[in-house]
């Protein structure tokens, strides 16, 4: 049973650091804790099946093509409801960021309708359905895609923070904006290229949860949305590898606490993971501890 | 300031002219609480087509004592807390003379008190929990049997005699209705010499279920109970086909909505549930009800429409009686007491004990090819 909790632990942990990374990475450039993020989430995969049942795409068409359209949300969310507040205290970029949450998900209520429906599980390529079974535990093609799908984007997103100018010039936005800008920068440029680059990823997870879980609704972002931003918090918010980290540990967590202790407190079990970190280590596994200055923006 | 103040008096001014309005309307009105928005909306729109079709019927025919009725419509989410809010909406509104309702026994068992307070007959088509009776003091009514019913009968009947299994696994979500109808499966599956093999819970609006999925299977069960509503109960199904069960699944009356097979797919079939009412098996009545059911709305009849249909057949022929009138409306229903002044509905012979609960058969279905067949 432990292999299998494990490989749960890890399919749902996966997605949690998809969806992490982009909190983090938001945060990291201007400090700002997207709420609106879940919902983007959400529309990933409200988008793949509207592609894949309304116009008949393939699935990794699908995909891809959600992954563009929450690229697109994310830079919209940004160019909207926070740029025009860039010079304002932050607390009201926070405030707009829980209406922009409560606005999308009722958006897409009027749009798709309340119900929770099934993802077209049909339209799925066939070896997604391959099952693996070991003594231990089974595995389907579909685990396999979901693992794979998660360590490339990962491994992508790492190599353009690290190798590209793009993820110089972030990198730079999010130590001082007012010196980036100095140096050249374009930084709303870059924060708006941020938002992009969060919200591909948040769809992307969203789109593998409705289509492994089968089940899509309006309101599915809120939860992941709780519990990925506590794996953020978890691995130090503003830090990429952090929030890979603390979302496998949370998933990892979540499963082995489902599996082993209660199973009706296996959120609490998680939250709980969560308090104890940030009691001990309150900067998460790879936060910074900034001391608290004045600052002229 | 003085723009608000301004404010506050149109706005007072606004809901007097609205509370005259309603007051002067020459109609009887009646509180229907169901969830209509939310996860479980589809079972909204059952009870919303049972009552509208019962409510055509009565205005058609010229309405009760020359009135015709009107449905006051109170979304609660199945949520305690909201409902809460609907009952004392409900409650104030002197206008409302009895309440169809709650659908969820959580939501039952948190507005129960509001109504008691307010001296307010509520009857229910759906809830199930054994335990609103006792909260109900005397004003709560159903024309749905209870869980202590349902999961000895789940136990005795349909595991050990029409899947002839013996070991199960319970999968119960964390509500008022679930817990209830698992311990008394429990109870059941003690005295019937079943062997329960574990019980999971899990939270409502869970996506996940396969690491309780994964603790049950070890044990290796022959049969998993789902108890609870059918959006999860649905997944639950799905993922546990993934991890390599193919037994058959069994549920209560809360599986019972299309969207089980909509979502659940290929994965639903195999699936047994209890449910109060099957036309298939119901009499003449009840076969004229469904076609005319159908002919409205286009889908086939289910248990929960059929339930509040007979509901508000049930209090609008008290009103009939005894008047618009919260006391003398429940001393009305109380006196359907016994096989011999019952009520005779679609759903069958309706008579409440002092509890308010009522002993009606149940019905087996299950889910095969896509579609709900009668199970024998």
């Amino acid at each position: 049973m432990f292999l299998q909790q494990l490989v749960n632990g890890l399919t749902i942990g996966g997605i949690y650091a998809l969806i992490a990374v982009g909190y983090t990475m938001v945060y990291g450039v201007i400090q700002l804790i997207n709420f609106a993020h879940g919902e983007i989430y959400m529309l990933g995969a409200f988008f793949a099946v509207t592609f894949i049942l309304g116009m008949g795409m393939p699935f990794y068409l699908a995909f891809l093509l959600a992954m563009a359209c929450g690229a697109i949300c994310g830079m919209l969310l940004d160019v909207i409801a926070y740029r025009p507040l860039r010079q304002s205290p932050r607390l009201a970029c926070l405030i707009t960021a829980i209406g922009m949450s409560i606005f999308l998900q009722n958006l897409a209520m009027l749009i798709w309708g309340s119900r929770p429906r099934p993802f077209p599980s049909d339209t799925l390529p066939a070896w997604f359905d391959k099952t693996w079974h070991f003594s231990q535990f089974s595995l389907t093609g579909f685990h396999l895609f979901i693992f794979a799908a998660t360590i490339i984007m990962m491994l992508g997103l790492n190599l353009t923070i690290k190798k590209t100018r793009f993820g110089k010039a972030m990198r730079a936005v999010a130590q001082n904006k007012t010196m980036a800008a100095l140096a050249g920068i374009n930084v709303n440029k870059v924060i708006t290229l941020t938002f992009a680059v969060a919200g591909s990823m948040g769809a992307a997870a969203g789109l593998m949860v409705g289509a492994f879980y089968n089940s899509l609704y309006p309101t599915m972002g809120y939860l992941a949305g709780v519990k990925a931003f506590a794996a953020a918090v978890l691995g130090g918010i503003g830090s990429v590898p952090g929030a890979m980290l603390g979302g496998i540990v949370l998933g990892v967590a979540e499963a082995m606490g489902a599996g082993y202790l209660s199973s009706l407190y296996r959120d609490g079990i998680s939250y709980g993971v969560m308090i104890i970190v940030i009691v001990f280590i309150p900067a998460g596994f790879f936060g910074v501890v900034i001391k608290e200055t004045k600052k002229s923006i | 300031m003085k723009a608000l103040g301004k404010g506050l008096v149109l706005g007072l001014a606004l809901v007097f002219c609205l509370g005259t309005a309603a007051m002067a309307a020459d109609t009887i009105r009646i509180g229907v609480a169901s969830p209509f928005t939310g996860d479980l909306a589809a079972y909204g729109d059952n009870i919303k087509a049972g009552v509208n079709l019962k409510l055509k019927e009565i205005n058609g025919a010229g309405g009760v004592n020359g009135k015709k009725i009107e449905l006051v419509w109170g979304d609660d989410l199945c949520q305690p807390k909201e409902a809460g809010t609907v009952a004392s909406k409900f409650a104030n509104d002197k206008s409302i003379v009895a309440v169809i309702g709650h659908l969820c026994s959580s939501a039952t068992l948190a507005g129960m008190p509001i109504y008691v307070r307010a001296k307010m007959p509520v009857i229910s088509p759906t809830s199930t929990n054994p335990t609103i009776g006792d909260v109900g003091k005397g004003w709560f009514f159903r024309n749905c049997y209870t869980d202590a019913f349902q999961g000895k009968y789940l136990a005795s009947h349909v595991v050990k005699e029409l899947l002839g299994l013996k070991k199960v696994a319970i999968f119960y979500e964390n509500n008022d209705y679930a817990i209830g109808l698992k311990d008394s499966f429990i109870g059941g599956a003690e005295a019937s010499g079943l062997q329960v093999t574990g019980a999971e819970a899990y939270v409502a609006k869970t996506t996940d279920f396969t690491p309780q999925l994964t603790k049950l299977l070890k044990d290796k069960p022959e049969t998993i109970f789902l108890c609870g509503y059918h959006p999860e109960g649905a997944l639950i199904a799905g993922q546990a086909r993934k991890l390599g069960f193919n037994g058959p699944l069994f549920g209560a009356d809360g599986l019972d909505n299309i969207d089980y097979i909509k979502i659940g797919g290929e994965a639903a079939n195999n699936t047994f549930m209890t449910v109060p009412f099957l036309a298939a098996a119901a009499g003449p009545d009840a076969q004229k009800f469904a076609e005319a059911f159908k002919a409205e709305t286009g889908r086939e009849v289910d248990w929960m429409s059929a339930n509040a249909y007979d509901c508000l057949a049930i209090v609008a022929e008290v009103i009939a009686k005894v008047g618009e009138d919260r006391q003398k409306i429940r001393d009305g229903l109380a006196a359907y007491n016994s096989a011999d002044n019952g009520f005779e509905g679609v759903t069958g012979l309706t008579y409440f004990n002092e509890k308010g609960d009522c002993s009606k058969p149940a019905f087996v279905k299950k889910v095969e090819g896509g579609e709900f067949v009668p199970a024998e």
